[in-house]
């Protein structure tokens, strides 16, 4: 009986000794199994004052910019070398006007703008204007001072535009109204509504690609070839400044 | 002496149709359609002048808006039928000077405008863009006609009174 009371206390002390052995690892397989949670979240509770402070996330923000600015200029440069020897249309940086809209007229009979610098500052008649988003118009003509920009929504305006996802390609014809309707060159375009559309690459009046707008709606029923309309990214009746872009001849 | 002021005064009020044509006032336009502002000129001053001063006003607005415009369109052959139209009846019958005889008349006046630049744009555009019966030039004609009919009795009265003056002066 005493052996057996002996043996009692023995096992309660050995037990008591290796409590925080078993506590201890109790902990960690709880650890592990979260996979360290609640170490991660301990460790960034504790280090938050330390952390990289926003001008240093900035500063990696405008490095990557910076890259990404360099990278797309070697691809322009590449892109309008390899243009020239394909003789097509290149698009240049060098042509870019911020220009002023002194009087706009995005619906009636003329849907146009006109613009407050001309020739003096370099306009040619047949740059590209855009606003923000994409294209709106072509310059129709210019005086000295001014430009007149043929909006794409006004009736007889025509450019030749591409869907960039299935190159597909067409012609932008302006309607009057405030979408123009995209006509395509093929009878089964695969195209469907929000596809993007922007100048064909084979262009030979404007810069290669520049964004025009989203497809709405598509008539694929419509005859010879199914139309689509097509809603322009940027607003002509919402700008005051343009950018006019003009290119290399 | 005031002679000279009076035809500095028609030519200050000829030249505001350009500049509102260009400025385009968006507080004056019906779901982005503004008036016809030749129309509101030409109407009391072909009224008051006759024919041949309402063609001749016509060819010169005509040609002016058409050169401000970027349109392959004319406003002439409208603008000359409203004037020699216009003189006639200033000439003939009681004078037209009810606030809704004008309206009526620049209503007209503006529908016309319109049925030409329609008739233009489908047989020198249709090739391309434009049906003979498309919504949006409907809707134009219509919102610019109503802004014009609005517009003609506060405006035109004003200038019929004004271009009468001068006879009863002058």
């Amino acid at each position: 009986m005493a052996g057996g009371q002996q043996f009692a206390i023995f096992r309660w002390r050995f037990l008591r000794r290796l409590r925080p052995w078993i506590l201890l690892i109790g902990g960690l397989v709880i650890i592990r199994s979260t996979k360290g949670a609640l170490f991660s979240d301990a460790y960034a509770v504790l280090t938050r004052p330390f952390w990289p402070g926003a001008s240093q996330r900035e500063w990696l923000q405008s490095g990557d910019q910076l890259a990404k600015q360099i990278r797309l200029n070697l691809l322009e440069e590449d892109n309008n070398r390899l243009r020239k020897m394909l003789e097509l249309q290149a698009s240049s940086k060098y042509g870019v006007f911020s220009v002023p809209v002194i009087s706009r007229q995005s619906k009636g009979w003329w849907q146009q703008l006109e613009l407050g610098k001309g020739s003096f500052q370099g306009i040619k008649a047949g740059s590209a204007v855009l606003g923000p988003g994409g294209l709106l118009g072509i310059v129709q003509s210019v005086t000295p001072t001014t430009s007149k920009v043929r909006l794409l929504t006004a009736p007889g305006s025509q450019v030749g535009v591409w869907i960039t996802r299935t190159k597909h390609h067409g012609i932008l014809l302006g309607i009057g109204t405030n979408r123009p309707q995209l006509t395509f060159f093929d009878k089964a375009p695969q195209v469907v509504k929000g596809d993007v559309v922007s100048i064909s690459p084979a262009s030979t009046l404007l810069p290669p690609n520049l964004p025009v707008g989203v497809i709405q709606s598509v008539n694929n029923n419509a005859l010879p070839a199914p139309i689509a309309t097509v809603q322009l990214l940027a607003p002509p009746e919402a700008v005051d400044w343009v950018q006019v872009q003009n290119f290399d001849d | 002496m005031i002679r000279h002021q009076y035809r500095a005064l028609v030519c200050a009020t000829a030249l505001l149709v350009p500049c509102l044509s260009y400025i385009s006032p968006g507080f004056l336009a019906l779901m982005g359609i503004g008036p016809s502002w030749v129309v509101l000129w030409l109407l009391p001053w072909a009224l008051e002048e006759g024919s041949f001063s309402g063609v001749l006003a016509g060819v010169s607005f005509g040609l002016i808006l058409d050169s401000i415009s970027l349109g392959d369109v004319t406003q002439i052959p409208a603008l000359v039928i409203l004037g020699f139209w216009w003189g006639r009846l200033g000439r003939i019958g009681i004078p037209i000077e009810k606030v809704f005889s004008l309206g009526l008349l620049g209503w007209l006046g503006s529908v016309l405008i319109g049925l030409c630049f329609w008739l233009q744009l489908f047989f020198f555009k249709r090739p391309v863009s434009v049906d003979l019966f498309n919504s949006w030039s409907l809707h134009t004609i219509f919102a610019q006609s109503i802004m014009t009919a609005l517009l003609t009795p506060i405006v035109s009265s004003r200038l019929l009174l004004f271009f009468r003056s001068r006879s009863n002066s002058v």
